[in-house]
Order: C-alpha cells, then structure tokens, then sequence
C-alpha cells in the first residue's frame, strides 16, 4: 500500500477524533469555567462518552474497514468493546461525583478519564503494533495519573508509583517482544507478521519465541495475570475507589480484546504454544486470585485478587480459540462490567462516621441498616460467585462450555474447582450482610446517582440470568467481522 | 377416548374450589394487613358461597339428574402420559361436596369465635380456606392425579394445622407424627396410582373404569415379592395402604389421636368431618377397580372392623375429652369402610354424611366447653357443665345420641344400615367376624359416648374453682354452627334414607351409576327386599338398637347413678385397665421396631460418619485447611516492596521462555 493522502482512509476513525477533541475542549473550557459551574464538566464528559458510543455503533458495517494506512481497523468486534468501555467510563464519572467533592482540578481527573478511554479505544482497533503499543501507552499513562490522583495520600501515591514503575517494565518486555517479531517478518502489521509466522521454520526459531513470551507477558500485566498481578492488589487498595471500578473492568476489556486480536491475526500460527503459555497463565491466575482472596480483609484487595481469578476463567475463553470462545469471553466481560460496578457502588455507599467503609467488617448486619444495599450486595455477590440463576452464573457456563468443546476439559475442571473455593469469599460477604449484628452505627449515604448505578447493575445481573439468550447473541453478532 | 358430559355450569363448578383458595391467599398473604375482621370476613364469604353453589349442583344434579365429566386443562404431558386436569361431578361428587362445604362454612364461622385473639388468627383461617379447597380438588377430580394432588394437600394442610401452635413441643410432634405415618400409606397410595398408569396407560377415571372389565376378563397377572397376585387385587391394596393413613385405619391410626393437639376447629373440620373420610370416598368411587378382587375387599372388612372394634374399646377409658371422639372417629371410619368391603358402598358413604354432621358437632361442642375451661380438656376436671352451658349441652346431647344410634337421629340409620349389610353378605369368616365387632362396638359407642357426656355436663361438680368464675356459655359465633350441625345431625339420617333413599339399589338408587356394585355382591338388594315387609318399629326388633340402649343404660348407671363402681370396675382388672389407657400400646410397639433403629442409624450417621469422618476428617484437615495454608502462602508472598513484583514479573517471564524452548 502506497503511504498517499489518497489512501489515508481516516472516517472510521471518527469517534476516536471525537474523544480526542472534546478531551481537548473540555481541558480548555475547565479552565475558564467558575467553581459553581463545574459540574459541567462532567456532565459534558458523560455526553462526550455517549456520542462517541453511539458513533462506534453506528460507524460499523458488517464486514471490517481499516483506516490509516491499514493502522488501524473497525469492526464490530471493536464497537461492542468500545460500548463496554464507554459504559464502564460512564459509570466511573456518575460514581466519582461524591467521592472525589473536594478534590483540587478535577477538570484534568474527567480529561484524563477520557484520554484513558481513547487509549483503549485505539488499542481495540489495533491492526498493528505500533498503534496498539500507541494506545496502550496512552491509557497507561493516563491510568497512572488517576491512580495517583489524591496525592496527598500516601497510600495513593505509592499506589500510582508501583503502577507505574512495573507497568513500564511491561511496556518494555512488550516492545522487546515486537522487536523480536518485526526482525522475523520486517512488519509491523498483524497479517504481515501472520503471514511471516507460517512458516515451519520461523515458528520453531529462538527468535519467535522469545518475541512471544515477552509479547504475552506484556499483555498479562495489563490484564492482571498471575503471576504479572502482583501490582493489582496494592493499587486497587491505593486508588481512589471509582477509578479502582474503572481499572477492573476497563482496561481489561481493552486488553482481553486487543489480546484476542493478536492471538487471532498475528499469532494463530503459534497456536500450540501460546495455548501452552495461557494455559500457564490461565490456572495460576485461578489459584492465586481465588486462593489469596479468602486471605483478605479489605473489600478493595478482596476484589483486586478477585479480578485475577476472573482474569483466569475469562482466559479459558481465549484459550479455546473458537468462536464460542470468545462470545464466551465477550458476555463474560459484558456480565463482569455490570457485576463489577454494582459492587463497587454498594462500595461507595457505605459510609461510617464519615470514613469510606472498605473492609469487610464494614459490611456486617447491612440488612439491618439498608435492605435494599443489602438485598443488591447479596445478589451481586451471588452472581460474582456464580450461582444461578444470575447473569455471572452464565458468564461461566458459557467459558467453562467453551473450554471444555474445545477439548480442554482439564482446564475447565479447573475452572470449576476454583470457581466452587472462590465462592467462599463471596458468600463471606454475604454472611457479613445478612446473619452478623451490627458491630458499630451506620450511616449509609443515599446518594441518587449511585443509587441509579446501584439499581441498573442489579438489575441487569437479575435480568440477565433468567434470559441471557438475546446477550448472547448480541456477542455473537459482534464477531461476525472478526472471524 | 371418553365422552365429555356437560350438562352444568363449567364457571360455575370452578368458582366452587376457586373461591376458598382466593380467600386463602388474601387472607395467607395480606393478614398482617387486614387484620381480623377482614381476613375472617373474606374466608367465611369464600366458603359459604363455595358452600351455596355446592348446594345448587347438588340439586341440579340429584334432581335434573345433571353431571359433568370434562377437562379444563392440560397439567402433565411427557410421552404417553398425558394429565389433564378436569372433574368428574356426579351424585357421590355431590354429596361429598355438600358435606365439606357445609361443614367448612359451620367451623369457619365457629372460628371466629374460638381462635378470637390468637397470633396466628388470619393464618388459621388461610390454612383452613386452603385445605377446603384441597379438599374440594380431591373429591371433584376426574383423574387419579387430580386425586392424589388433593389428597398430598390435604394432608399438607392437616400438617400445617396440627402444627398450628408451634411453639408447642407436643403439637410439633404431633404434626410430624401425623406427617410421617401418612407418608407410609401415602407410598402405597402412589405405587396404586403409578399402577394403575402402568397397565391402564392412562390415569383419569373414566378410561380406567372402561378398561377394568377387559382386564378382568383376560385375568392379568403379576409378581409382587415372588407371589403371583391378580394386578387389580395389587392396584387394590396399594390404593387401600393409602387410605389407611389418610382414614386412620389399623395399623397407621396412631396419628389421629395425637393430631388432637391441633386447635379444635380442626379436629372437627379435617380429622372428622372431611379429610379422614378421603379413604371412604376414594374405595367408593374406585368401586369399579375393587368390586373385583374379592381380597381387596376382604382386607377392607377385616382392616375396618378391627379398627372398628379396637377403637371402640379404647374409647371406653380414655379421659381426654377430644381424645374419645377422636378414638370414635376412628372406630366408625372403621364402619364406613367395612360397609364399602361388603359393596354397601352407599351405606358407607351415607355413614360418611351423616357421621360428619354428628361428629363435627361433637367436636364442635368439646370445642365450646375447652374455651370455656380455659382449655382444660381432662373430661375428670369437668361435670355438672350443663348449668353453665345450656346450648352447648342440649346440642352435644343431640350429637351423642346421634352418634350411639338412636333413632330418629342421624348416625342410626347410616349404622343400622351397615350392619343389617354385613348380616346379609356372606364372606366366609371375614363377616361373621366383622358382624361381631360391629354390633359389640355399637354397645361400646354407646357407653363411651355417653361416658363422656355425663362427666362432661352431670356427675359430680369437679371444676377448678379459679376456672369456674368464669364458665359461660359461648359466644354466638360458636353456638351458630352447633345449631346448625345439630340440625343435621338430627335429620341428616332420616332425609338421606327416605328422602334421598341411599338405601336404595339399581338405576333406581341414590348413587345410580356413581358408584359400581356387581349384583351378586350387593347385600342392598336383598335387603331391599326384606325392607318390604319392615314396619315403621322394625329397629325395636334389631340387635344393634338395644345394645345401643344398653350401652347408653349402663352409662347411665355407672355414671350417673353408681359413681363410685367405675373406680372398682378399674381396680379390678388393673392390666386391661391400664393396656387400653395405653391405647394397646401402639406406640410403645412402634417405638421398638421402627423409631428406635431409625435414631440409632441416624445418630451413628450424623456423629460417626457425617461429623467425624467427611467434617472434621475430609473437610476440616482436608479442603479446608489446605485451602487456608494456601491462602496465607499467597499473602505472605504480597510483601508490598516492589522490587519483589518485578522480580516476580521477570522470573515469570524466563520460566516459560525456558519451559518453551526445552519443549521445542
């Protein structure tokens, strides 16, 4: 392809434009705005996220169109990420009102938000390199700033500072990868290097290999992986907790898709031994999350090692490498997004004495307090742990299914072992919310955006382990371009 | 396969059980909202429309000779079986109907009064709208499992309701008791119906019915505990296990006296009038399955006359007053049934009516003298109550005669006419023995009614002196229902003989085709014959009449006159004395065969294999101790310093680098 104006194909590229420009917009109009209308801002964030929701749905055909010099690609696949994500950046800005009042600049804390968000949208458009490693260092940088954001706390900070630290050593062992790859195949482009991997003697060469391990090791890190998890409880603990919601569910849809990209259009030549890898990857993720979650007191490290564990199951998905596999994926990160910010409102809304109530102590004799916390609590820890009739009992049906059609039935026996010890810590939760006597007063905020959070997630989770067909479908739908 | 009949109203046959399980739900789910008012007011509306439309398909039926057989929906289908859910509404649905409704609408108003302040009264009352509406599903049903859901329900609610106050300990076991002895007839009861799908291949009765006489005919046989039986004989008995429990019958009877300790409005509703009769009905309107097999209804005659006899003399010591008649209960549910063991099928079920009336009202008259006692129920703390308690005694007299066998009250002509039955049919030994128990045990009702009665409301004055500042009679809303049965309990005899003729026999009958009997079975027809020649003072001439007298005479001089020999009488035979105060100890029996192993395998399971060996060994020091050492591994491995993470990171990374290269 000849590097010409005629050729730079840049409309599907529109809402990420989008983002970029209102970003920019709503960092200059922040500075002139007064205190009292402030709230602007993120009103304007939310609306900015909401277009460009929509824009991605409505910028999608059936089959895949790339822009930018074969950069970068869109596809339904990519539409349906950047939904979850725009939802999952909405949710952060509706629940961060409350939590972050009083906090100094926080126009730059909904543009940084926003720039997070079109790093992951870059990335799950990725159709090379070097766009990918592009995106995934500007939602990194961004993360990195948001983790740190209440900087007078120590905790916060040190948080940000491991964050960021290890994530650069990521970055490194993922660029050192692509270097790997872009010396055996002389591209950076995924069907180039595809292209280049298919041949007997490129895939057994020290080279490929070494790219490999290095690629996927990068990747772990941003999806939590054990053992490349290890920054994920400190800096959950650390964050300010929307952005600890944000970073559970965000950044993981962005690199679980971006991941199965890869695997799909640059690696599949590699199968054997990216299978062996994930395989690796996939059950020490399942025991240490679910392992070191019991361990737990506070509900923000408890979620963190839980996200790990998730992080294993979801990884069973990718591991099958069909496409029941990664519809498989696609519902579950769907399902997890609404799990996710549901608890991490009930979270939010505890509060005693004025101080944010994060341990699990905080939680006991809910009932008495506030049923309907208490009633939503239960629920979501229910569908967290995988019981039926709930949306995340099906989110891991249909991984461990995948899994186990794929012929990797030791893998979802796994699955379905650590599923049942990782229950416990759930159900834990619950024994706190339901049968222990109120240790010290209460005084649950009623905060009605929260609340709307509270109820929505509820509700889906609710809604959707009774009918979880038409979701499934949805997921279906959204990889019709992409295989 | 069969012809829908729809001669009567189908809105109209729906609202009959739809009205008292709406007036159970309202009154089960909003209680705590309505309070008592509302939730009585709604129950009682409920049930006496239920009641008052019976009564119109009763007439329409019995007097346009109108009926009904149809589905309304499909409940079950899976293969070849195929359940709809329909009624099959014909006069012996009638009549059974009209006793429940009648008799549901007299407690439910009776309630009102009796449970007035209790806890759980809007709950009661959801109970007993809800078993009438059981009640109603089991005798309108067109299908064996239309049947057998109303009888499990019916047997859910007699649970509920014996276990009413829950708090009690000895109502709680009680319940279970009830409960679990039903489960043994209510097995048997199953595999009869699971029977009955096996070799007819279908479940409602009128396929089944149709198909019998085949069956008969190409006499099919199979093998039950390597014994070869006729398939109708085993659907038989299996069935008649089934309303052994339900009816109380020997040896599942231990229930019924216990089950007094529920509250006694029902006692009277469930454990007289109605659901203690299910087994009645369910062998007459099954008579076309067991006219043939000659077992089936030699073990119905010995099962009820046994029970009959047995019953009887317990009743004759016991010093509950609930107790007695609940130990009548059982004896003359032994009558009913050996009427339907002789093909008397419609002297049995005209035992049923007229027994539920009486027996209701007795029950109803304890009812009103326990909520006067304060609930004292030792019939040896009460006497001279008729002072206190005018209506009360004149209707519980009327209750008592009715139920010795006086005429012209009701429970003589039902009785005489199953005993002149089982005089007439010839069974071998089976009726000659039967014969015995019948009539010694009319002696026995008798005295032990009359017992009863006479310590109840003559004798010696033995209250408490605290209780009898406030003896009263009771409240309207008691003495309307004793009124109201009394009145049944006096005519419902004389109306259903010459009236309705249930004595009758042919097309001509009462029952008409309702109920199958073959001729040379049926002992009506004979009797019928002898009736012809009867003058209107044939009972002073029959033996039953003046062992009733008898009894009530020998009550009356024992009691009444000579109150000091029944202490003698007892002193001198110490051991029958105290074996029949035992209840000829059923109980203890059961106690050493069946409750005894069953804790100790239950114990040794609990302890020894569930707590010590899958507990504390495999769960505790297994699962769960690896998990946690497990789990305290992980964190201590979270130290927190950074260099330790990537350090982590960079060993991860060569470890599978290595893993893959040496793999390659």
């Amino acid at each position: 392809m000849q590097y010409t104006l005629e050729n730079l194909v840049i409309y599907p590229l529109i809402p990420e434009m989008f983002i970029a420009l209102m970003a920019m917009f709503i960092l200059l109009l922040d500075v002139f705005l007064t205190d009292a209308k402030k709230k602007l801002v993120p009103a304007l964030s939310i609306l900015t996220l909401l277009t460009a929701m929509i824009i991605s749905f409505c910028a999608v055909g059936d089959a895949p169109v790339s822009a930018f010099f074969n950069y970068v690609i869109q596809d339904s696949f990519a539409a349906f990420s950047k939904g979850l994500i725009c939802a999952a950046g909405i949710f952060t800005i509706v629940m961060s009102q409350r939590y972050m009042k009083g906090e100094s600049h926080l126009g730059e804390y909904y543009v940084l938000i926003l720039f997070s968000i079109l790093g992951m949208m870059l990335m799950v458009s990725a159709n090379n390199f070097l766009s990918m490693y592009l995106g995934m260092e500007l939602m990194a940088l961004s993360v990195y700033v948001l983790v740190g954001y209440q900087r007078d706390m120590l905790r916060s900070s040190e948080a940000a500072l491991k964050y960021f630290v290890l994530g650069s050593l990521a970055s490194c062992m993922l660029l050192y990868g692509v270097t790997f790859l872009y010396g055996v195949s002389g591209s950076l482009h995924f069907s180039d290097v595809a292209k280049a991997l298919s041949h007997h003697e490129a895939q057994t060469s020290m080279a490929v290999l070494t790219g490999l391990v290095f690629i996927m090791a990068g990747f772990a890190f941003k999806v939590s992986m054990a053992p490349f998890h290890m920054w994920t409880p400190d800096t959950y603990e650390g964050a300010p907790t929307p952005i600890t919601a944000f970073m559970s569910v965000a950044p993981k849809v962005a690199g679980f898709v971006l991941f199965i990209r890869v695997l799909h259009d640059a690696l599949a030549p590699m199968l054997n031994e990216y299978v062996t890898i994930l395989s690796v990857l996939a059950v020490l993720s399942m025991i240490i999350g679910n392992l070191a979650a019991i361990a737990q007191r506070s509900i923000k490290r408890m979620l963190a090692y839980s996200t790990v564990g998730h992080v294993g199951f979801i990884l069973l998905g990718v591991i099958s490498a069909t496409e029941e596999g990664y519809t498989a994926v696609l519902f579950y990160m769907l399902i997890y997004l609404f799990m996710t910010m549901g608890v991490f409102s009930v979270l939010l809304l505890m509060r005693r004495d004025g101080l944010k109530g994060e341990l699990l102590d905080d939680f006991a004799g809910l009932i008495h307090v506030h049923k309907g916390y208490a009633i939503a609590m239960v629920l979501l820890m229910f569908s967290m742990a995988g019981i039926p009739f709930l949306g995340g009992f099906w989110a891991k049906f249909y991984v461990f299914m995948s899994a186990f059609n794929a012929g990797y039935t030791q893998l979802a026996l796994i699955g379905l072992l650590f599923s049942a010890i990782g229950a416990f810590y759930y159900i834990r939760v619950i024994k706190y919310v339901l049968f222990d006597s109120e240790r010290e007063a209460f005084n649950p905020l009623s905060d009605k955006p929260l609340q709307a959070v509270l109820v929505l997630c509820t509700l889906f989770v609710l809604v959707s382990g009774f009918f979880p067909d038409p979701l499934i479908k949805v997921c279906q739908a959204a990889l019709v371009g992409f295989i | 396969m069969t012809t829908e009949i729809l001669d009567l109203n189908v809105n109209e046959l729906l609202l009959i059980p739809a009205l008292p399980l709406i007036a159970a739900l309202i009154s089960g789910l909003f209680g705590w909202f309505l309070k008592e008012k509302l939730s009585h007011l709604i129950c009682i509306l409920g049930v006496v429309a239920s009641a008052i439309l019976s009564v119109h398909v009763f007439c329409q039926v019995v007097y346009f000779d109108m009926s009904f057989y149809g589905n309304f929906w499909t409940w079950i289908v899976s293969d070849t079986l195929n359940v709809p859910i329909g009624m099959m509404i014909d006069k012996l649905t009638v009549t059974m109907m009209v006793t429940v409704t009648v008799v549901s609408s007299c407690v439910h108003i009776y309630t009102v009064g009796y449970m007035h302040g209790d806890k759980g009264y809007s709950r009661f009352f959801a109970y007993i709208s809800a078993f009438t509406f059981s009640m109603l599903v089991l005798v309108m049903g067109n299908s064996f499992f239309t049947l057998f859901f109303g009888w499990e329900a019916v047997g859910l609610f007699s649970y509920l309701l014996i276990g009413f106050w829950f708090t009690k300990e000895s109502a709680n076991v009680a319940a279970m008791k009830a409960f679990i002895v039903n489960r043994v007839g209510d097995f048997g009861f199953a595999i009869g119906i699971l029977a009955v799908w096996y070799y007819f291949g279908s479940v409602d009765y009128a396929t089944v019915f149709l198909a019998v006489k085949g069956f008969v005919a190409q006499d099919i046989h199979m093998y039950f505990a390597n014994m070869e039986v006729s398939v109708i004989t085993f659907i038989c008995l299996a069935l008649f296990v089934g309303a052994m429990g339900k009816s109380a019958q020997v040896p599942l009877h231990v229930w019924l006296p216990d089950s007094m300790e529920g509250p006694t409005p029902i006692s009277a509703l469930i454990h007289a009038a109605t659901m203690v009769t299910a087994g009645v009905f369910m062998v007459a309107r099954l008579s076309p399955l067991f006219e043939f097999s000659e077992v089936a209804l030699a073990t119905v005659v010995v099962v009820g006359a046994i029970t009959a006899w047995m019953c009887a003399t317990i009743g004759l010591v016991q010093n509950d007053i609930k107790r007695v008649i609940a130990y009548s209960t059982c004896s003359q549910l032994g009558y009913m049934f050996v009427a339907c063991g002789v093909s008397a099928y419609s002297a049995g079920i005209f035992h049923l009516m007229t027994h539920a009336y009486f027996k209701a009202l007795l029950f109803l008259a304890a009812g009103s003298v326990i909520h006067a006692m304060m609930h004292e129920q030792d019939i040896r703390k009460m006497g001279q109550l008729r002072k206190y308690m005018p209506i009360t005694y004149f209707t519980c007299l009327i209750g008592a005669v009715a139920l010795a066998g006086i005429p012209p009250f009701a429970g003589f002509w039902s009785k005489d006419l199953i005993i002149e039955a089982v005089q007439v049919r010839d069974m071998g030994w089976v009726t000659s023995f039967a014969e015995f128990a019948l009539i010694t045990g009319v002696f026995m009702t008798a005295f032990y009614t009359f017992r009863m009665f006479y310590l109840t409301f003559h004798n010696s004055d033995r209250v408490d002196p605290q209780v009898k500042k406030q003896l009263h009679e009771s409240p309207a809303s008691i003495s309307l229902p004793l009124i109201i049965l009394a009145i049944g309990a006096t005519f419902a005899g004389l109306w259903g003989y010459y009236s309705l003729g249930m004595a009758g026999t042919g097309a001509e009958a009462f029952f008409g085709d309702a109920i199958f009997v073959t001729d040379a079975h049926n002992p009506l027809i004979t009797l019928e014959a002898h009736a012809a020649s009867h003058h209107w003072y044939h009972f002073l001439l029959t033996l039953p009449f003046w062992c009733a007298v008898g009894g009530i005479a020998l009550a009356t001089f024992m009691y009444l006159k000579k109150t000091k020999y029944p202490a003698k009488i007892a002193a001198m035979f110490p051991w029958l004395h105290q074996f029949l105060l035992d209840k000829w100890r059923w109980d203890e029996l059961y106690q050493i065969i069946f409750v005894q192993p069953a804790r100790c395998i239950g114990q040794f399971l609990w302890q020894k294999a569930d707590l010590g060996i899958i507990d504390k060994g495999i769960i505790h020091k297994g699962v769960v101790d690896h998990i946690l050492a497990g789990a305290a591994k992980m964190r201590a491995m979270q130290t927190g310093l950074l260099s330790h993470y990537a350090f982590a990171m960079v060993i991860g990374v060569f470890s599978l680098l290595t893993y893959l290269i040496l793999k390659a």
